[in-house]
Protein backbone atom coordinates (compact mmCIF):
# COMPACT_ATOMS: atom_id res chain seq x y z
CA UNK A 1 0.00 0.00 0.00
CA UNK A 2 1.63 3.32 -1.19
CA UNK A 3 0.83 5.91 1.73
CA UNK A 4 1.65 9.69 2.26
CA UNK A 5 5.13 10.50 2.57
CA UNK A 6 6.00 12.84 5.41
CA UNK A 7 8.93 14.94 6.10
CA UNK A 8 8.58 16.78 8.37
CA UNK A 9 7.32 20.15 6.46
CA UNK A 10 5.72 18.96 3.75
CA UNK A 11 4.00 16.04 2.51
CA UNK A 12 3.07 13.86 -0.67
CA UNK A 13 0.84 11.00 -1.20
CA UNK A 14 1.92 9.64 -4.78
CA UNK A 15 -1.20 7.36 -5.51
CA UNK A 16 -3.51 10.51 -4.84
CA UNK A 17 -1.75 11.86 -7.57
CA UNK A 18 -1.61 8.69 -9.32
CA UNK A 19 -5.64 8.81 -9.40
CA UNK A 20 -6.28 12.35 -9.98
CA UNK A 21 -4.19 11.62 -13.53
CA UNK A 22 -6.10 9.09 -14.57
CA UNK A 23 -9.31 11.02 -13.98
CA UNK A 24 -7.44 13.69 -16.01
CA UNK A 25 -6.49 11.28 -18.39
CA UNK A 26 -9.69 10.16 -19.02
CA UNK A 27 -10.95 13.19 -19.62
CA UNK A 28 -8.21 14.77 -21.77
CA UNK A 29 -8.79 11.48 -23.82
CA UNK A 30 -12.56 12.23 -24.19
CA UNK A 31 -12.01 15.67 -25.46
CA UNK A 32 -8.85 13.92 -27.72
CA UNK A 33 -11.61 11.38 -29.33
CA UNK A 34 -13.23 14.53 -30.62
CA UNK A 35 -10.45 14.98 -33.43
CA UNK A 36 -10.05 14.26 -36.48
CA UNK A 37 -8.71 10.43 -37.83
CA UNK A 38 -5.02 10.07 -37.04
CA UNK A 39 -3.54 8.82 -40.83
CA UNK A 40 0.80 7.45 -41.05
CA UNK A 41 1.89 9.43 -43.44
CA UNK A 42 3.92 8.06 -46.57
CA UNK A 43 5.85 9.33 -49.12
CA UNK A 44 6.96 13.05 -49.10
CA UNK A 45 3.68 14.02 -47.05
CA UNK A 46 5.60 11.64 -44.02
CA UNK A 47 9.12 13.00 -44.38
CA UNK A 48 9.70 15.67 -41.77
CA UNK A 49 9.18 19.54 -42.68
CA UNK A 50 12.76 20.57 -43.49
CA UNK A 51 11.93 23.91 -45.27
CA UNK A 52 12.67 22.38 -48.57
CA UNK A 53 15.92 21.24 -47.93
CA UNK A 54 16.79 17.86 -49.15
CA UNK A 55 15.89 14.92 -46.30
CA UNK A 56 19.24 12.64 -46.44
CA UNK A 57 19.07 11.16 -42.50
CA UNK A 58 22.98 10.37 -41.75
CA UNK A 59 22.85 14.47 -42.84
CA UNK A 60 20.79 15.91 -41.00
CA UNK A 61 21.07 13.63 -37.71
CA UNK A 62 21.57 15.87 -34.68
CA UNK A 63 24.16 14.57 -32.71
CA UNK A 64 23.70 13.73 -29.51
CA UNK A 65 26.80 15.66 -28.30
CA UNK A 66 24.70 18.61 -29.70
CA UNK A 67 22.45 17.84 -26.74
CA UNK A 68 23.81 20.63 -24.11
CA UNK A 69 25.21 23.03 -26.40
CA UNK A 70 23.94 26.12 -24.61
CA UNK A 71 24.92 25.11 -21.60
CA UNK A 72 28.01 23.66 -22.24
CA UNK A 73 28.98 27.44 -24.32
CA UNK A 74 27.57 29.52 -21.24
CA UNK A 75 30.01 27.77 -18.79
CA UNK A 76 32.73 26.80 -21.53
CA UNK A 77 35.43 28.79 -18.70
CA UNK A 78 34.38 26.47 -16.25
CA UNK A 79 34.34 23.37 -18.31
CA UNK A 80 37.51 24.07 -20.64
CA UNK A 81 39.58 23.38 -17.31
CA UNK A 82 37.68 20.00 -16.59
CA UNK A 83 38.25 18.94 -20.00
CA UNK A 84 42.01 19.54 -19.80
CA UNK A 85 42.20 17.48 -16.66
CA UNK A 86 40.80 14.34 -18.86
CA UNK A 87 44.09 13.44 -20.16
CA UNK A 88 43.29 9.79 -20.78
CA UNK A 89 46.36 8.93 -18.47
CA UNK A 90 45.02 6.64 -16.07
CA UNK A 91 47.98 8.04 -13.36
CA UNK A 92 46.27 11.42 -13.83
CA UNK A 93 42.52 9.78 -12.81
CA UNK A 94 43.73 8.36 -9.85
CA UNK A 95 45.77 11.05 -8.65
CA UNK A 96 42.77 13.02 -9.02
CA UNK A 97 41.06 10.57 -6.95
CA UNK A 98 43.50 10.75 -4.41
CA UNK A 99 43.66 14.05 -4.15
CA UNK A 100 39.91 14.10 -3.88
CA UNK A 101 39.85 11.71 -1.42
CA UNK A 102 41.98 13.42 1.11
CA UNK A 103 40.04 16.63 0.66
CA UNK A 104 36.88 14.63 1.28
CA UNK A 105 38.68 13.02 4.74
CA UNK A 106 39.91 16.19 5.81
CA UNK A 107 36.72 17.87 5.39
CA UNK A 108 35.05 14.57 6.99
CA UNK A 109 37.15 14.42 9.90
CA UNK A 110 37.58 18.09 10.80
CA UNK A 111 40.15 20.54 10.25
CA UNK B 1 -17.77 6.80 -1.42
CA UNK B 2 -19.28 9.79 -1.36
CA UNK B 3 -15.55 11.06 -1.03
CA UNK B 4 -14.20 9.61 -3.98
CA UNK B 5 -17.18 10.94 -5.99
CA UNK B 6 -16.31 14.28 -5.09
CA UNK B 7 -13.26 14.09 -5.84
CA UNK B 8 -13.51 13.51 -9.51
CA UNK B 9 -16.71 15.68 -10.27
CA UNK B 10 -14.09 18.36 -8.59
CA UNK B 11 -11.23 16.67 -10.57
CA UNK B 12 -13.69 17.36 -14.02
CA UNK B 13 -14.43 21.03 -12.30
CA UNK B 14 -10.68 21.77 -12.44
CA UNK B 15 -10.36 20.48 -15.57
CA UNK B 16 -12.75 22.59 -17.50
CA UNK B 17 -11.64 25.83 -15.46
CA UNK B 18 -8.07 24.93 -16.23
CA UNK B 19 -8.83 25.10 -19.56
CA UNK B 20 -11.19 27.66 -20.40
CA UNK B 21 -9.47 30.54 -18.42
CA UNK B 22 -6.46 29.08 -19.71
CA UNK B 23 -7.96 29.80 -23.38
CA UNK B 24 -9.38 32.93 -22.38
CA UNK B 25 -6.06 34.29 -20.96
CA UNK B 26 -4.54 33.05 -23.88
CA UNK B 27 -7.04 35.22 -26.06
CA UNK B 28 -7.07 38.63 -23.95
CA UNK B 29 -3.35 38.36 -24.19
CA UNK B 30 -2.83 38.29 -28.16
CA UNK B 31 -5.49 40.64 -28.10
CA UNK B 32 -3.53 43.04 -25.76
CA UNK B 33 -0.55 41.76 -27.24
CA UNK B 34 -1.62 43.07 -30.67
CA UNK B 35 -2.89 46.58 -29.95
CA UNK B 36 0.24 47.17 -28.12
CA UNK B 37 1.65 46.43 -31.35
CA UNK B 38 -0.66 49.51 -32.65
CA UNK B 39 -2.66 46.17 -34.67
CA UNK B 40 -6.26 44.95 -34.37
CA UNK B 41 -5.56 41.86 -33.51
CA UNK B 42 -7.89 38.16 -33.43
CA UNK B 43 -10.98 38.27 -31.41
CA UNK B 44 -10.94 37.26 -27.33
CA UNK B 45 -12.25 33.65 -28.13
CA UNK B 46 -9.50 32.98 -31.19
CA UNK B 47 -8.00 30.63 -29.04
CA UNK B 48 -11.40 28.27 -28.75
CA UNK B 49 -11.68 28.90 -32.34
CA UNK B 50 -8.21 27.22 -33.04
CA UNK B 51 -8.35 24.80 -30.87
CA UNK B 52 -12.05 23.37 -32.40
CA UNK B 53 -9.92 23.74 -35.90
CA UNK B 54 -7.43 21.65 -34.95
CA UNK B 55 -9.80 18.91 -33.70
CA UNK B 56 -11.08 18.91 -37.23
CA UNK B 57 -7.94 18.54 -38.65
CA UNK B 58 -6.30 15.02 -39.71
CA UNK B 59 -3.77 14.06 -37.35
CA UNK B 60 -0.76 13.96 -39.56
CA UNK B 61 1.88 11.31 -37.68
CA UNK B 62 5.54 11.21 -39.93
CA UNK B 63 6.35 8.20 -41.41
CA UNK B 64 9.70 7.98 -39.23
CA UNK B 65 7.90 8.62 -35.78
CA UNK B 66 7.36 6.56 -33.05
CA UNK B 67 4.00 6.02 -33.43
CA UNK B 68 3.02 5.40 -29.46
CA UNK B 69 5.01 8.28 -27.98
CA UNK B 70 4.31 10.79 -30.47
CA UNK B 71 0.39 10.40 -30.32
CA UNK B 72 0.33 9.30 -26.18
CA UNK B 73 2.66 12.85 -24.99
CA UNK B 74 -0.07 15.44 -25.94
CA UNK B 75 -2.48 13.80 -23.69
CA UNK B 76 0.26 13.04 -20.74
CA UNK B 77 1.07 16.44 -21.09
CA UNK B 78 -2.31 18.27 -20.98
CA UNK B 79 -3.37 15.61 -17.93
CA UNK B 80 -0.02 16.27 -16.05
CA UNK B 81 0.09 20.01 -16.10
CA UNK B 82 -3.80 19.87 -15.20
CA UNK B 83 -2.78 17.85 -12.07
CA UNK B 84 -0.43 20.40 -10.87
CA UNK B 85 -3.96 22.85 -10.41
CA UNK B 86 -5.22 19.74 -8.38
CA UNK B 87 -2.58 21.13 -5.36
CA UNK B 88 -2.97 25.30 -5.97
CA UNK B 89 -5.63 26.98 -4.06
CA UNK B 90 -7.80 29.18 -7.10
CA UNK B 91 -9.36 31.48 -4.27
CA UNK B 92 -10.21 28.33 -2.96
CA UNK B 93 -9.03 25.29 -0.97
CA UNK B 94 -7.32 22.76 -3.36
CA UNK B 95 -8.83 19.67 -4.04
CA UNK B 96 -5.82 17.47 -2.88
CA UNK B 97 -4.44 19.93 -0.35
CA UNK B 98 -3.21 17.49 2.26
CA UNK B 99 -1.78 15.50 -0.55
CA UNK B 100 1.13 17.44 -1.67
CA UNK B 101 3.28 20.26 -1.33
CA UNK B 102 5.32 22.93 -2.95
CA UNK B 103 8.06 20.37 -3.95
CA UNK B 104 6.10 18.23 -5.54
CA UNK B 105 4.38 20.94 -7.35
CA UNK B 106 8.33 22.05 -8.63
CA UNK B 107 8.68 18.53 -10.00
CA UNK B 108 5.18 18.10 -11.24
CA UNK B 109 5.87 21.24 -13.44
CA UNK B 110 8.90 19.49 -15.21
CA UNK B 111 6.41 16.83 -16.45
CA UNK B 112 4.32 18.72 -19.56
CA UNK B 113 8.08 20.17 -20.62
CA UNK B 114 9.66 16.64 -20.50
CA UNK B 115 6.47 15.04 -22.52
CA UNK B 116 6.93 17.53 -24.97
CA UNK B 117 10.69 16.65 -25.39
CA UNK B 118 9.80 13.09 -25.73
CA UNK B 119 7.08 14.07 -28.00
CA UNK B 120 9.66 16.13 -30.51
CA UNK B 121 11.77 13.37 -30.13
CA UNK B 122 9.77 10.89 -31.46
CA UNK B 123 8.46 12.79 -34.29
CA UNK B 124 11.86 12.08 -36.37
CA UNK B 125 12.15 15.74 -37.20
CA UNK B 126 16.04 17.39 -36.87
CA UNK B 127 14.18 20.60 -35.90
CA UNK B 128 12.36 18.94 -33.04
CA UNK B 129 15.50 17.42 -31.83
CA UNK B 130 17.11 20.88 -31.77
CA UNK B 131 13.77 22.27 -30.11
CA UNK B 132 14.15 19.58 -27.66
CA UNK B 133 17.90 20.16 -26.69
CA UNK B 134 17.28 23.23 -25.84
CA UNK B 135 14.05 22.99 -24.19
CA UNK B 136 16.53 20.13 -22.10
CA UNK B 137 18.83 23.41 -21.28
CA UNK B 138 16.32 25.47 -20.37
CA UNK B 139 14.79 23.31 -18.02
CA UNK B 140 18.44 22.88 -15.88
CA UNK B 141 18.99 26.11 -16.15
CA UNK B 142 15.86 27.73 -14.26
CA UNK B 143 15.38 24.74 -12.15
CA UNK B 144 18.28 26.37 -10.23
CA UNK B 145 16.54 29.97 -9.42
CA UNK B 146 13.29 28.88 -8.91
CA UNK B 147 13.79 26.31 -6.48
CA UNK B 148 16.16 28.82 -4.50
CA UNK B 149 12.66 31.50 -4.65
CA UNK B 150 10.52 28.79 -3.49
CA UNK B 151 12.78 27.31 -0.79
CA UNK B 152 13.77 30.50 0.42
CA UNK B 153 10.40 31.47 0.96
CA UNK B 154 9.25 28.71 2.84
CA UNK B 155 12.43 28.44 4.86
CA UNK B 156 11.68 31.62 6.07
CA UNK B 157 8.34 30.52 7.28
CA UNK B 158 9.42 27.61 8.54
CA UNK B 159 11.21 29.93 11.07
CA UNK B 160 7.86 31.21 12.32
CA UNK B 161 5.81 28.61 12.07
CA UNK B 162 6.76 25.10 13.61
CA UNK B 163 3.99 22.76 11.91
CA UNK B 164 4.14 19.85 10.03
CA UNK B 165 2.40 21.65 6.36
CA UNK B 166 4.56 24.17 6.08
CA UNK B 167 5.72 23.21 2.69
CA UNK B 168 1.81 23.13 1.53
CA UNK B 169 1.07 25.67 -0.99
CA UNK B 170 -2.46 25.74 0.85
CA UNK B 171 -0.39 26.72 4.23
CA UNK B 172 1.90 29.39 2.80
CA UNK B 173 -1.03 31.12 1.00
CA UNK B 174 -3.33 30.92 4.51
CA UNK B 175 0.58 32.93 5.74
CA UNK B 176 1.55 35.83 3.57
CA UNK B 177 5.11 36.36 4.49
CA UNK B 178 5.02 39.91 3.61
CA UNK B 179 3.72 41.51 7.17
CA UNK B 180 5.91 38.79 9.42
CA UNK B 181 9.15 40.08 7.81
CA UNK B 182 10.97 43.24 8.79
CA UNK B 183 13.14 45.41 6.15
CA UNK B 184 15.25 42.61 5.33
CA UNK B 185 12.57 40.48 4.57
CA UNK B 186 10.84 42.77 2.62
CA UNK B 187 13.86 43.74 0.55
CA UNK B 188 14.28 39.99 0.05
CA UNK B 189 10.65 39.01 -0.99
CA UNK B 190 10.64 41.77 -3.83
CA UNK B 191 13.76 40.46 -5.55
CA UNK B 192 12.40 36.88 -5.40
CA UNK B 193 9.59 38.11 -6.71
CA UNK B 194 11.61 39.62 -9.19
CA UNK B 195 13.14 36.46 -9.90
CA UNK B 196 9.83 34.25 -9.93
CA UNK B 197 8.23 37.02 -12.82
CA UNK B 198 11.34 36.59 -14.54
CA UNK B 199 11.60 32.63 -14.42
CA UNK B 200 7.65 32.63 -15.87
CA UNK B 201 8.23 33.21 -19.38
CA UNK B 202 10.95 30.92 -19.40
CA UNK B 203 9.38 28.01 -17.54
CA UNK B 204 6.15 28.82 -20.26
CA UNK B 205 8.85 29.42 -23.46
CA UNK B 206 7.23 32.61 -24.32
CA UNK B 207 9.22 35.33 -26.37
CA UNK B 208 12.22 36.31 -25.52
CA UNK B 209 12.65 32.81 -24.30
CA UNK B 210 10.70 30.67 -26.69
CA UNK B 211 13.88 29.13 -28.54
CA UNK B 212 12.85 25.65 -27.99
CA UNK B 213 10.11 26.23 -30.52
CA UNK B 214 10.92 29.72 -32.61
CA UNK B 215 9.27 29.98 -35.58
CA UNK B 216 11.13 31.80 -37.38
CA UNK B 217 13.90 29.61 -36.83
CA UNK B 218 13.53 26.29 -36.62
CA UNK B 219 9.79 26.54 -38.08
CA UNK B 220 8.14 25.28 -34.71
CA UNK B 221 10.96 23.52 -33.04
CA UNK B 222 9.48 20.62 -30.64
CA UNK B 223 5.90 20.86 -32.29
CA UNK B 224 6.95 21.29 -35.73
CA UNK B 225 5.66 17.59 -37.08
CA UNK B 226 2.39 18.18 -34.46
CA UNK B 227 -0.77 18.60 -36.55
CA UNK B 228 -4.50 18.13 -35.40
CA UNK B 229 -5.69 16.59 -32.25
CA UNK B 230 -2.21 15.98 -31.15
CA UNK B 231 -0.99 20.03 -31.74
CA UNK B 232 -4.48 20.88 -30.01
CA UNK B 233 -3.52 18.85 -27.08
CA UNK B 234 -0.17 20.83 -26.98
CA UNK B 235 -1.79 23.86 -27.68
CA UNK B 236 -4.22 23.57 -24.34
CA UNK B 237 -1.41 22.51 -22.23
CA UNK B 238 0.66 25.66 -23.18
CA UNK B 239 -3.07 27.55 -21.57
CA UNK B 240 -2.88 25.60 -18.54
CA UNK B 241 0.37 25.72 -17.70
CA UNK B 242 -0.07 29.70 -18.02
CA UNK B 243 -2.73 29.23 -15.41
CA UNK B 244 0.03 27.24 -13.11
CA UNK B 245 2.54 29.46 -13.12
CA UNK B 246 0.26 32.56 -12.41
CA UNK B 247 -1.38 30.89 -9.90
CA UNK B 248 1.72 29.98 -8.05
CA UNK B 249 3.56 33.39 -8.39
CA UNK B 250 -0.47 34.85 -6.68
CA UNK B 251 -0.23 31.80 -4.21
CA UNK B 252 3.48 32.58 -2.91
CA UNK B 253 3.12 36.34 -3.05
CA UNK B 254 -0.44 37.58 -3.50
CA UNK B 255 -2.72 35.23 -1.85
CA UNK B 256 -5.38 37.91 -0.30
CA UNK B 257 -8.57 37.34 -0.78
CA UNK B 258 -11.75 40.31 -0.50
CA UNK B 259 -14.71 38.68 0.85
CA UNK B 260 -14.07 39.17 4.05
CA UNK B 261 -14.71 42.96 3.44
CA UNK B 262 -18.47 42.00 1.41
CA UNK B 263 -21.31 40.19 4.06
CA UNK B 264 -22.76 37.88 1.98
CA UNK B 265 -22.79 34.01 2.14
CA UNK B 266 -19.96 31.53 1.99
CA UNK B 267 -20.78 29.83 -1.95
CA UNK B 268 -21.26 33.94 -2.56
CA UNK B 269 -17.55 34.57 -1.28
CA UNK B 270 -16.14 31.73 -2.89
CA UNK B 271 -17.58 33.39 -6.10
CA UNK B 272 -16.16 36.36 -5.28
CA UNK B 273 -12.05 35.37 -3.96
CA UNK B 274 -12.32 33.17 -7.04
CA UNK B 275 -12.86 35.96 -9.40
CA UNK B 276 -10.29 38.20 -7.68
CA UNK B 277 -7.87 35.47 -8.01
CA UNK B 278 -8.36 35.37 -11.68
CA UNK B 279 -7.84 39.21 -11.88
CA UNK B 280 -4.59 38.81 -9.76
CA UNK B 281 -3.40 35.83 -12.43
CA UNK B 282 -4.06 38.02 -15.45
CA UNK B 283 -2.03 40.64 -13.76
CA UNK B 284 0.56 38.12 -13.37
CA UNK B 285 0.12 37.22 -17.40
CA UNK B 286 0.09 40.91 -18.34
CA UNK B 287 3.72 41.55 -16.69
CA UNK B 288 5.33 38.24 -17.24
CA UNK B 289 4.04 37.19 -20.63
CA UNK B 290 2.74 40.00 -22.13
CA UNK B 291 4.59 43.52 -21.73
CA UNK B 292 7.80 40.81 -21.87
CA UNK B 293 6.91 39.22 -25.18
CA UNK B 294 5.91 42.33 -26.36
CA UNK B 295 8.44 44.06 -25.48
CA UNK B 296 11.92 42.37 -26.23
CA UNK B 297 13.49 39.83 -29.15
CA UNK B 298 14.19 36.56 -28.36
CA UNK B 299 17.05 35.42 -27.31
CA UNK B 300 20.14 32.86 -28.25
CA UNK B 301 19.81 29.91 -25.83
CA UNK B 302 23.48 30.33 -24.62
CA UNK B 303 22.49 34.46 -24.11
CA UNK B 304 19.08 32.45 -21.80
CA UNK B 305 21.47 29.45 -20.01
CA UNK B 306 23.86 32.64 -18.99
CA UNK B 307 21.46 34.51 -17.83
CA UNK B 308 19.49 32.10 -15.35
CA UNK B 309 22.70 30.49 -14.33
CA UNK B 310 24.84 34.18 -13.49
CA UNK B 311 22.66 36.73 -12.67
CA UNK B 312 19.35 35.55 -12.48
CA UNK B 313 20.44 32.40 -9.56
CA UNK B 314 22.77 35.16 -7.87
CA UNK B 315 19.92 37.72 -7.51
CA UNK B 316 17.78 34.65 -6.24
CA UNK B 317 20.76 33.65 -3.48
CA UNK B 318 20.83 37.64 -2.87
CA UNK B 319 17.19 37.31 -2.40
CA UNK B 320 18.03 34.16 0.02
CA UNK B 321 20.76 35.90 2.05
CA UNK B 322 18.20 38.93 2.71
CA UNK B 323 15.61 36.55 4.06
CA UNK B 324 18.57 34.40 6.27
CA UNK B 325 19.84 38.12 7.44
CA UNK B 326 15.73 39.18 8.50
CA UNK B 327 15.73 35.77 10.88
CA UNK B 328 19.18 36.56 12.59
CA UNK B 329 19.15 40.39 12.86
Amino acid sequence: MIGTLETGHGLWSALYWLLGLAVLSLIVYFIYSFGGKTVKASGDKGKPFLSGNEMVKEETHVKASNIYWGFTETLKSYYSPLKGGHTGNVNDYVSWFIVVLAIVLILAGGL
Amino acid sequence: MILILKSIIGTCVIAFLGIFFGLIYKGIDRKLHAHMQMRVGPPITQPFKDVRKLLLKENLVPENAVNWVFNLMPILSLASVISILLYIPLGFDPILSTKGDLILILYLMMLPAICLILGGFASSSPYATVGGQREMVMMISYEFPLAVTIIAMVWRLSKIYTVSNVFTLQFISSNPLWDKVGVFGLIGLVILLGVLLVVTPIELSKIPFDVPEAETEIAGGLLVEYSGKNLAMFYMTDAVKTVVMASIVVALFFPYGISQYFDFSQYINYVIDFAFFLIKTFAVILVSVTIARTSFARLKIDQIAYMLWVPVTITSIIGLLLLYLDTVL
